[in-house]
């Protein structure tokens, strides 16, 4: 990703009120990670597993934060279970920031990605999950956005899924 | 030690904290024991250490005490990584081992009714207030302290198996009728709502 692509994507997670995001690093996005850390708009939760980054970020939202859990298309499959019987029971909005790893668009996508890449939109339906794929940053701020307004209004987490330009 | 006598003991430390508990007999002893609106009962295994963990980063001049069971840790032990290497003082983690997933009813044994010891554990996550209590007034001589919030505390506590919270009627509050009951004394007593609340 192009660092000013990340410095667009951090500044419009900011802007759409996002103030703490719990994580678990991976390699498509990671240069948000240092520009977050640098920024005091936000508190950030390393996670050793995405499945505690999620039930983090229930009870960061609970308790008045507007929560992001970034994480790569893997961690979707860690954490659903977090996702059911938490996020969704209790209707709690959280933003996923989710990598495509292993995407038909991963620019760096290889035989042992493709597997988890390609079942994770259908992870999405199965579990009732509206998302939005971005293939570049033509439209950021706006799909950011968005998407922090459209889980506030669904009371359920709502995933960006980053690809393309967003994994070179 | 059961698990009710300690529920029982922590009753008259309760003033404004925030309690998750997690799905199993702790979830239907403290509902019936407490009505305290800053109760939120989650329904299944594996959550409510992180969930609490969320709520002590997010209000940490407030004091969150989570009921956990050693099955629902057994499932999360991943939380216990991440929970020792956040910046979290205002937590107070409950476990009551039995050693047995009791909801089978049959008392299949669990990792910690083998060789598994969930003190241990904790403190090699790097959670360094760990302690194991057995008898209730060891129980009666950690809580209070541990309750007042001023740092992580991490106890298990070794109960046995009681087959009580079978006979005690479970909790009758809807999941999403307890997350709002839980949102609105937070915002009674915090000033403010979550930023999903009221946009109707």
């Amino acid at each position: 990703m192009e660092p000013e692509l990340a410095i667009r994507l951090v500044t419009s997670l900011r802007e759409a009120g996002i103030d703490f995001v719990s994580y678990l690093p991976e390699s498509r996005l990671s240069q948000i990670l240092p520009l977050m850390r640098k920024d005091p708009g936000f508190k950030l939760a390393p996670s050793a597993s995405e499945a505690d980054a999620v039930s983090i970020a229930v009870g960061t939202t609970l308790g008045g934060k507007q929560t992001a859990c970034y994480m790569e298309s893997t961690g979707i499959y860690v954490s659903c279970y977090q996702l059911l019987v938490v996020a969704l029971h209790l209707r709690v909005p959280v933003l996923l920031l989710v990598s495509h790893l292993g995407g038909f668009d991963d620019q760096r996508n290889s035989f042992l990605y493709s597997l988890a890449g390609r079942r994770l939109i259908p992870q999405f339906e199965a579990l009732d999950i509206e998302f939005k794929v971005l293939e570049n940053g033509n439209h950021i701020e706006q799909d950011i956005g968005n998407a922090v307004r459209t889980m506030n209004a669904l009371r359920e987490p709502v995933a960006l899924v980053f690809t393309g330009d967003f994994t070179t | 030690m059961n698990r009710y006598e300690c529920l029982q003991s922590l009753m008259p430390l309760i003033t404004d904290h925030l309690i998750v508990t997690s799905q199993s007999g702790q979830r239907i002893e403290w509902g019936s024991l407490s009505k305290h609106e800053g109760n939120l009962l989650l329904g299944e295994m594996g959550a409510a250490l992180s969930v609490g963990t969320g709520l002590a980063l997010a209000l940490p001049k407030r004091k969150i005490v989570v009921l956990e069971s050693d099955g629902s840790v057994l499932l999360a032990l991943s939380s216990l990584a991440t929970l020792a290497n956040l910046e979290v003082s205002n937590l107070a983690v409950f476990i009551f081992d039995n050693g047995a997933y009791s909801g089978t009813r049959i008392s299949e044994p669990s990792a910690t009714g083998g060789r598994t010891d969930l003190e241990t554990v904790a403190r090699g996550a790097g959670i360094e207030r760990s302690v194991t209590v057995r008898e209730l007034a060891e129980f009666e001589k950690y809580a209070p302290s541990a309750m007042e919030g001023k740092a992580l505390n991490f106890i298990v506590c070794k109960v046995q198996e009681s087959l009580l919270h079978r006979d005690i009627p479970r909790p009758d509050l809807d999941l999403l009728e307890n997350k709002y009951r839980f949102i609105r004394y937070l915002q009674r007593t915090e000033g403010r709502l979550p930023s999903f609340i009221g946009r109707g």
